[in-house]
């Protein structure tokens, strides 16, 4: 269970889908097994306007990914001279995992963006290897998965107007974290409209 | 003449060892109210990935207006029920007939969990009733008898799924300007519904139905709904 | 007499003939040997008290102990052989905490007595390969006070012979008919705890041999907020030179 590196590190985090927008929140804890490391370590990445991605897992994983992602993106954007779509970026994030299916990044992804085109709001989740799990509702990985499970299966409506839906992601997520040792020591929102994304610091109690 | 298994002379040995525990999922939950309590579980029975029963109940009346539900192992489960209903017989012939006071009957319980320190009954049991003062009581226990009371617990395979919602629903954790209050039957009710039916969808050994047992100064009530069967 | 009995009076669980166990009817013979203990309960609460038979001018009266705490809501007077009531008490404070353990609440005055009695009885032959403990039944009764939420207060009495009775006013011991006698005369459900003080010690310093004072009687209390008490020998002097001021105005009024 200690040796699991999946859960090493801690950490979690959620997307939800709502009306013409979308958001998608971490904590900010870093800790070793139950010592807690950081309270800054903010585990959602942006590589274009619109594309969010959000690294749960083995600290070490989620800093390498990053680096990797930005690498392949800044190339994407001078081969293709645009900035990648969210959908795009997700088969990226799952063909790049796959890459490595007999030794893989200790990591469970969240990608969440607007498609810059149709506009539409787009999340998906996958697994360490790189299957990607489409939904129209919310995602969530971490430690704190089963609590933000029952979180955001009891607080989800579908077509929530921006505010709202920074309210619903936010409760989902700061009561998912209280209930996981592993997981809070404060939080990040990024609530992602067409044209605006604003990006807000939760404060949560620090035990 | 030799069998056709005479060629077999050295099979490595093969070891049998007996588990005694199994975990039948499920998952239970508490909320105590004002002048009431509920304890509400859900009748699936599995083991592994089989569900051997859609309606096995697992809250239990005990007696005195107080309901009971051991959630894990169900032989341990059953097993410290019995036992518990067995000792508060015992509790009546030698107290007069008194009525076993809710705060008895935990301290009881923790008692008869850790009588079994070295081999524990495998279960996370909740009690609820009403206190001396009538107001409504919860008392949550680990395998070995540790206790307290609470105003709600999510108990079983889904109590992590359940438990921050209660936090949040309940005692009102992370809204800073909701003051605490007593919730009322209805909403205790609905909030017992939707944890289920969130659990349910879930989790794969929660469903089937949905078993409330409600216990007021009138006495213990039951009410069942169906959940998803998938 | 003796040749009637001597056939029975040996074993101890032998009955006679005519269905009588001698060695309990000696037993309850011995408690009316013992120093006079008194036992009142009233709606505030229960008050026992007890004679000391001081002996010897060169005797500590303190280390006369015929009144003990059970536990913080029970206490207890003897009479008789009151070395025999070390295990009877040890087994009840042993009961009130296994209870208070058990239950996490008071035990009942009423259960703690049952259970004391129980104990009493096993005198008899060891049952189910049970080790046979005692050689032969108590040799002292108990006046057991205390307070419980289900009850209020409560008096029982508890001799060798494991019965139980409870009791408003009750007096064991050598002084136990005369002062009993009083007791049905004095005792009506409206006696405050103040009252009942002074007619305990009242009838003591009747029934007693020697003149009462606080070194020979002792007084302890059970009520509702201050649980088990002992009065110590000043505030039972003082209630002695109480009572002598209400016999001296009595007998002016008289004159």
């Amino acid at each position: 269970m200690s040796q699991d590196p999946s859960s090493i590190n801690g950490g979690s985090a959620v997307a939800m889908i709502g009306k013409d927008c979308l958001a998608i929140a971490c904590d900010l804890r870093l800790g070793s097994q139950s010592l807690g490391v950081s309270n800054d370590f903010e585990k959602i990445f942006n590589y274009g306007p619109n594309v969010f991605l959000a690294l749960c897992g083995l600290g070490t994983d989620v800093i390498t990914l990053n680096e990797v992602f930005r690498y392949k993106t800044n190339l994407y954007k001078y081969k293709e001279e645009r900035t990648i779509e969210p959908e795009t970026f997700a088969n990226l994030v799952s063909s790049s995992l796959y890459e490595r299916r007999f030794g893989p990044y200790f990591v469970s992804p969240i990608v969440g963006g607007i498609n810059s085109k149709t506009g539409k709001p787009f999340i998906c989740s996958f697994d360490l290897i790189g299957c990607i799990d489409f939904t129209k509702d919310f995602a969530v990985a971490g430690t704190a998965t089963d609590q933000l499970y029952g979180m955001c299966e009891s607080l989800y409506e579908p077509n929530l107007e921006p505010e709202d839906l920074f309210e619903t992601i936010s409760q989902a997520l700061l009561n998912a974290v209280d209930r996981d040792a592993l997981s809070g020591w404060g939080a990040v929102v990024y609530l992602i409209t067409k044209d605006k994304v604003v990006k807000r610091l939760l404060k949560t109690r620090q035990d | 003449m030799s069998s056709d298994y005479s060629n077999i002379k050295d099979s490595a040995p093969i070891e049998h060892r007996f588990n005694p525990y199994s975990d039948n999922g499920g998952t239970i939950l508490g909320i105590a109210g004002e002048d009431f309590a509920v304890l509400a579980g859900d009748t699936r029975h599995t083991t592994g990935y089989s569900i051997n029963s859609r309606y096995e109940p697992k809250v239990f009346d005990v007696g005195d207006n107080i309901i009971m539900s051991a959630n894990g192992f169900s032989a341990d489960g059953n097993s410290l029920i019995t036992n518990f209903k067995t000792n508060l017989q015992w509790y009546h012939f030698n107290n007069n007939e008194e009525k076993l006071k809710i705060s008895s009957a935990a301290r009881l319980i923790q008692h008869l969990l850790y009588g079994k320190r070295f081999f524990p009954y495998y279960v996370h049991t909740i009690i609820a009733g009403l206190d001396e003062n009538g107001k409504g009581a919860v008392y949550s226990f680990d395998p070995v008898g540790s206790y307290e009371r609470e105003q709600c617990r999510a108990g079983g395979a889904a109590a992590s799924l359940i438990m921050p919602f209660l936090d949040n629903q309940v005692n009102f954790k992370n809204q800073a300007n909701q003051p605490l209050r007593y919730l009322s039957l209805n909403e205790v009710l609905s909030l017992v519904k939707d944890a289920f039916s969130s659990a349910t969808e879930r989790h794969i050994h929660v469903g089937d139905y949905l078993e409330i047992l409600i216990v007021t100064k009138e006495g213990v009530r039951t009410e069942l709904y169906p959940l998803k069967r998938d | 007499m003796f040749l009637t009995r001597s056939e029975y009076d040996r074993g101890v669980s032998t009955f006679s003939p005519e269905g009588r166990l001698f060695q309990v009817e000696y037993s309850l013979q011995a408690i009316k040997l013992g120093s006079t203990a008194i036992g009142i309960a009233t709606s505030e609460g229960v008050i026992l008290g007890v004679e000391k038979r001081v002996t010897s001018p060169l005797l500590e009266s303190s280390s006369i102990e015929k009144i003990v705490e059970i536990d913080n809501h029970i206490g207890c007077a003897m009479s008789g052989l009151t070395a025999d009531a070390r295990s009877m008490i040890d087994h009840a404070r042993v009961a009130s905490l296994n209870h208070n353990l058990y239950y996490d609440e008071k035990i009942q005055v009423e259960t703690l007595t049952q259970s004391v009695c129980d104990l009493a009885l096993r005198f008899g032959e060891g049952v189910d390969g049970e080790e046979r403990l005692m050689s032969r039944p108590f040799g002292v009764a108990l006046l057991i006070a205390g307070y419980d939420d289900i009850n209020g207060p409560q008096l029982y009495h508890a001799d060798p012979s494991g019965t139980f009775y409870r009791y408003d006013a009750k007096a064991i011991g050598a002084g136990s008919e005369g002062a009993q006698a009083e007791l049905n005369n004095e005792y009506h459900k409206s006696l405050t705890l103040k009252d009942a003080e002074l007619l305990i010690l009242k009838i003591l310093k009747q029934v007693m041999e020697e003149k009462l004072d606080s070194n020979n009687a002792q007084l302890a209390s059970v009520t509702k907020d201050e649980g088990f008490r002992i009065y110590s020998d000043e505030e039972t002097g003082k209630i002695i030179q109480e009572l002598k001021d209400q016999e001296d105005d009595d007998i002016a009024e008289a004159s």
